[in-house]
Order: C-alpha cells, then sequence, then structure tokens
C-alpha cells in the first residue's frame, strides 16, 4: 500500500447532486479497491492562476488515501470521464506503509478531522485560507 | 567600468539556503505562500544564486513550484499589464 494524494479541481458552480455523485463515486471506487480514504478536503471555490476551459475560478478537492497501484489509474479514469472535473493531479506521498502504520495512520486522520469540522462554517473569505494553512502543516506532520 | 564592479561583488556575504538553516521549514506544492517567495514578479523560479539555496533544496523547490503550476496554484508566467 502507497499513500497518495489527488488534487482535483471541479467546476466553480459544482452542483450538490454533482458533487455528491462524484464523492460517492471516487469513495465506491478506492473501497472496490481495497484502498482507504484518510481525507477528503473541500477548499472550496479559488482562484485559478490560469484558465482552465476558460474557467477563471475552481474548486478544490484534496483527496488523501492509501491504494495498490492499480486504483490510481481506475481513479484517474473516473476524474477524466467526469466533465464537472476541470483538471487533477496525483502525488505519491509516501511508498510501501505497513498495515500498522496505516492503522496509526487512520487513527491520527479521525483525530484531524473531527476538531476540523466545526470551522468550516464560519462564512467570509477568509476560512478558505486557513483551511489550505491547516492542510499544509497536517501534510507536513504526516511526512 | 567592469573591474571595479567584480572588485565589490567579492565582498558580498554568501547567502544561507533558508531551508537547511530552519529544519522546521517543509517544502510543499500545497503550500503556495512559502513558494511564493521564490519566483519573479513574472512568476519565474528565482536561481539559486540569488535565493541563495542549496543545490539540494532548491531541486526539490522546483519539483514543488512545477506542481504547484500544473495544478493552477501558482502562474506559469504574469504578463505584466
Amino acid at each position: 500500500m502507497r499513500r497518495y494524494e489527488t488534487i482535483f479541481i471541479a467546476h466553480p458552480e459544482l452542483s450538490e447532486e454533482d458533487h455528491a455523485a462524484l464523492e460517492k463515486k471516487l469513495r465506491s471506487t478506492i473501497a472496490f479497491m481495497k484502498g482507504e480514504v484518510i481525507k477528503l478536503e473541500d477548499w472550496g471555490a479559488k482562484k485559478l492562476s490560469y484558465e482552465i476551459r476558460k474557467n477563471s475560478r475552481g474548486r478544490y478537492f484534496l483527496l488523501d488515501y492509501l491504494a495498490a497501484p492499480g486504483l490510481v489509474r481506475e481513479l484517474e479514469r473516473h476524474l477524466r470521464l467526469n466533465d464537472q472535473v476541470l483538471k487533477f493531479q496525483t502525488v505519491k506521498v509516501s511508498d510501501t506503509l505497513n498495515p500498522e502504520a496505516v492503522r496509526t495512520l487512520m487513527e491520527a486522520g479521525s483525530a484531524e478531522i473531527l476538531p476540523k469540522a466545526p470551522e468550516v462554517p464560519p462564512p467570509s473569505a477568509e476560512p478558505k485560507k486557513e483551511g489550505l494553512e491547516k492542510a499544509t502543516a497536517e501534510g507536513g506532520e504526516d511526512k | 567600468m567592469k573591474p571595479p564592479l567584480r572588485k565589490k561583488r567579492s565582498f558580498q556575504r554568501r547567502k544561507v539556503c533558508i531551508f537547511c538553516a530552519d529544519s522546521g521549514m517543509k517544502i510543499d506544492y500545497k503550500d503556495v505562500k512559502t513558494l511564493s517567495h521564490f519566483i519573479t514578479e513574472r512568476g519565474k523560479i528565482l536561481p539559486h544564486r540569488i535565493s541563495g539555496n542549496c543545490a539540494k533544496h532548491q531541486r526539490v523547490l522546483t519539483t514543488a513550484i512545477n506542481r504547484a503550476r500544473n495544478i493552477s496554484l501558482m502562474p506559469f508566467s504574469i504578463v505584466s499589464s
């Protein structure tokens, strides 16, 4: 098992149904191929540095998961087929994790996710940035 | 004109790689704030002779910036208006 993270940019006006369908599809694919989701973060709509398919904004998602190599190809195939997804990028975070490390990671992961949940509601533009910083800080710790 | 300039340069203090100096700093392609210190106004990557990075960290940094560019977190180029 390896740990990967995939960032994908969805259409900025992604409807709730499409969002739910996409998330369900990704989760079921990972579950089917015996991978495990560590976290799925929604960074919200951010300004893109350059236009992608005439869109200057995009909704960022970060999917952090454990997978066997074949799963990445399958996951990317789904992302490619979904026309709500503008772009995606998969990065291998770490090689060959043994099951024990995975379990501690999962525990740490759930601990990370729980306190984060209440932080999502506050409106205004700032929470998004905070979320991003938080994500990078956590990413650093995990390595 | 040129010789005096060269003399002045040789007195410049050598810059230290900030990633070596501060071991707590990690280079991550998602951390746009840190990465943006190492690009020019036009979006190009600063050479290590200007930023003072060591070869190892410059390499990691370049990879990180290119990843950020690929996923549109950072620009490939900024066209001045």
